[in-house]
């Protein structure tokens, strides 16, 4: 069984009395599994098998723990089954799999999740339904037998007929899909915020992107996963996890190679956003661009609290959400990339058309914006509109492909000194891995003193300067790299 | 149209102030720097010459204006869009203050605990003409709050006049549209002097071109200054463009002159500065 991406074992026992001929199903099971007793009569008599006329009683053990859903079915009906015919399950096996009133064994979610736990745990053959075999197949070191019945499943524990173990075809996992969807190629002008987006993928850095309707806040962002370097297969392993347990993976395609790029509408809710539900906590949003993207538009108009509790998982890159059947914690390390209009209108700051907000108005829709999650945000840039004859002819930067080598060299830069990457790196370890010469941070400190920067606006100039070395090859920051980070904030329309 | 000459007003300080000539200086709330600098001037030319400036205490122009007056030695008088007991916009409250110490008056036609509403604003505009004798307006873009003062200048037959700006900017649109209809060209504050009739007073010291930057730059950090311009903003991205410069080169070449005090940046972009900003602080 499945608490979020933690896996529990639940041992299904029955047990075949003399007696007035019952069927009871003990051990905490919830309404999902309760309703488990009568597909299984139906799918074992119509399996063609025998349900024992007998006083039967089958017990979940560990018995504290609830059990939920459906793949409990199969095991269930094996248990029963095996029983029936005197036989003891073979070792270190473990089955999952919900069933049709005809024997047909059907989709669950999470295969991939529990294979992986099962492995853990020491099991080393599984039972999935046969739609799910591929998924738990990039489990290594793991047994999968792909069922599409009971009636085969009972055949091959029986002896009677052997199931072929599943094993995922070539190509093997690890080739990625280099199409990309979004190229920088195509992004006309907007040098600023390309250099922005190459920054935030090469040091991690959260992005704000300021800029009028039509600016192409939204295109950029969608640029953003093609400059990330290629997922790792560990990464991929976790990405498709979370896809696993919502039942969101492509058919034929068991693991997922994308980054994912994930904009919710700003009506989201905290569950919606965070993870939550009933029950057991599905992940979020945030847990769906794990190891990509989360892009949100139009961010003054998020409800606040939604907001802040973004702050933890921007901090912890995981989240842990508690519901009455305990916490789960999900993956969530993601790069945010947050868009706004200057001002309510939108037109603040346009050369062309006029604002109409009161300074007031302006005022308090920054205001929104203020605070501690727009502190933990590195680079922020004005997005200017593109003006139209620039528009209509071919667009002259680099391509994606260009700029992602520029990225993974400097990653490797961060990873190789520090083991992380440059937008963690917190004032303490900014001092001993990101010390400033004299040049650099006389700048830095003159800047601060004129400005009246925070100690946070300090350290967020620091760190986006440590990537911009980095990008250039450099071993220590140079007066420029600072100077360029100063330069990614956003102005007060009142200035 | 017709609005009482003089509504009832409530005032904060010296009211009514002393006897002289009355000049409003109005304009957009976020100005260019050429814009500032102008109504700057004027405010600090006029009042030094004895006319009592008014405007309106909100951003950009207006408070400009009210700046200058106070720095040639003037006094000043703020007609407000709301109670007089609340200050709009609130970081604003230190130049209210400035303004009564030095004599002025914070005048409004609204009952005091009146908030910011947008429909007082024009109301409030109708006043600042109905005390002015000239109403100039400094950088307007098209329906700009500035050009309802200056519709009901005419309409209550005072004098209107335009500084005039460069054709690329929208912020001229609107002040370029006045001297079309007939407003007269401010090139400095003498202009304004001899529209009320005053011309032969003496005025030693015309509003002169910006003296220059006012400010040391550090070596090898002009060569992108030459680019930019006191009315217009221009982004790093198109200041790259122009030089065939690395973005992120410019946009730190930009941050050096922030540092030195000889560029500011707008919500749109970078322009140069007229004069230095440790001035504002």
């Amino acid at each position: 069984m499945l608490a979020g991406l933690h896996v529990r074992r639940v041992e299904v026992q029955a047990d075949i009395a003399n007696g007035k001929p019952g069927f009871a199903l003990v051990g905490l099971a919830t309404t999902s599994v309760k309703e488990a007793r009568e597909r299984v009569r139906a799918a074992i008599k119509n399996s063609g098998l025998q349900f024992p006329p007998k006083r039967l009683t089958v017990n979940l053990a560990p018995a504290e723990m609830r059990k939920e859903g459906s793949a409990l079915d199969m095991p269930i009906a094996v248990a029963i089954t095996l029983a029936g015919a005197g036989k003891r399950p073979p070792p270190r096996t473990a089955f999952l799999g919900e069933l049709a009133l005809d024997g047909a064994v059907r989709h669950v979610d999470g295969v991939l999740v529990a294979a992986l736990g099962l492995r853990k745990l020491g099991f080393d053959r599984i039972f999935v339904p046969a739609a799910d075999a591929s998924e738990a197949a990039l489990v290594d070191g793991l047994v999968v037998t792909p069922c599409a019945s009971l009636k085969t499943v009972v055949d091959d524990l029986l002896g009677i007929s052997i199931i072929e173990p599943h094993v995922n075809g070539e190509p093997a996992p690890g080739t990625q899909d280099d199409t990309l969807e979004h190229d920088l190629a195509e992004v006309h002008g907007q040098e600023e915020a390309r250099r922005a987006l190459e920054i935030a993928a090469a040091g991690g850095h959260h992005l704000l992107l300021s800029g009028p309707p039509g600016a192409g806040k939204t295109m950029l962002a969608r640029c953003l996963p093609g400059i990330l370097p290629p997922l790792e297969l560990a990464e991929a392993l976790e990405l498709t996890q979370v896809r696993s347990l919502l039942g969101d993976l492509a058919a034929g395609r068991p693991l997922e190679w994308t980054r994912p790029f994930r904009a919710p509408h700003h009506g989201i809710s905290m569950a919606g956003l965070i993870g939550g539900g009933s029950g057991v906590a599905q992940p979020g949003e945030i847990s769906r661009a794990n190891h990509g993207v989360l892009f949100l538009d139009e961010l003054a108009e998020f409800q606040t609290p939604v907001l802040q509790a973004l702050r933890q998982p921007l901090e912890a890159g995981r989240v842990t959400i508690t519901r009455s059947a305990g916490s789960v914690v999900y993956p969530a390390m993601f790069t945010l990339v947050a868009a706004t209009n200057p001002c309510p209108c939108g037109w603040a700051g346009d050369p062309v058309r006029t604002c109409r907000c009161t300074p007031g108005a302006i005022d308090s829709y920054q205001r929104r914006l203020s605070g501690p999650l727009l502190d933990r945000i590195d680079l922020k840039v004005s997005v200017r509109r593109v003006r139209l004859d620039t528009l209509a002819s071919e667009p002259t930067g680099e391509g994606s492909r260009a700029v992602r080598d520029r990225v993974v060299a400097a990653r490797r830069r961060q990873l190789d000194r520090q083991g992380f990457l440059n937008a963690q790196l917190k004032p303490a370890r900014l001092r001993k891995l990101a010390g400033l010469e004299p040049a650099p941070r006389r700048a830095l400190e003159r800047w601060a003193d004129q400005k009246g920067l925070t100690a946070r606006g300090f350290h967020r100039a620091w760190r986006v300067a440590r990537t911009s070395a980095d990008l250039d090859g450099a071993e220590n920051i140079g007066e420029r790299h600072i100077l360029e980070a100063l330069g990614y904030r956003l102005q007060d329309v009142a200035a | 149209m017709s609005l009482p000459e003089e509504p009832e007003l409530r005032a904060r300080g010296r009211w009514p102030p002393p006897l002289g000539p009355r000049v409003a200086i109005v304009g957009s709330r976020i100005p260019s720097p050429y814009g500032e600098a102008v109504a700057e001037q004027l405010g600090a030319e006029l009042a030094r010459a004895g006319v009592i400036v008014i405007s309106g205490l909100a951003l950009g122009i207006d408070a400009a204006a009210h700046r200058g007056a106070l720095a040639g030695g003037g006094v000043t008088v703020a007609v407000m869009g709301t109670g007089v007991d609340i200050v709009y916009p609130a970081a604003h409250s230190k130049l209210a203050e400035e303004i009564l110490a030095a004599g002025g008056a914070l005048v409004s036609q609204f009952r005091d605990g009146t908030t910011p509403r947008r429909h007082n604003f024009p109301a409030r505009n109708w006043t600042m003409a109905s005390l002015s004798d000239v109403v100039v307006v400094v950088e307007a873009a098209e329906g700009s709050g500035a050009l309802i003062t200056a519709e009901a200048a005419l309409h209550l037959h005072k004098e209107v006049m335009a500084v005039p700006g460069s054709v690329f900017s929208p912020l001229s649109v609107g002040t370029h549209a006045l001297i079309r209809d007939g407003a007269a060209l401010v090139q400095n504050a003498r202009d304004v002097m001899a529209e009320l009739g005053v011309g032969q007073e003496v005025l030693d010291d015309p509003l002169s071109p910006p003296k220059g930057l006012g400010v040391t730059l550090s070596p090898g950090r002009d060569g992108i200054l030459s680019h930019l311009s006191d009315v217009l903003a221009l982004n790093a991205a198109e200041i790259a463009r122009k030089l065939q410069l690395p973005v992120a080169e410019v946009l730190g070449r930009l941050t050096a002159l922030e540092l030195d005090g000889a560029v500011r940046r707008h919500q749109d972009g970078y322009v140069r500065a007229l004069r230095s900003d440790k001035k504002r602080a």
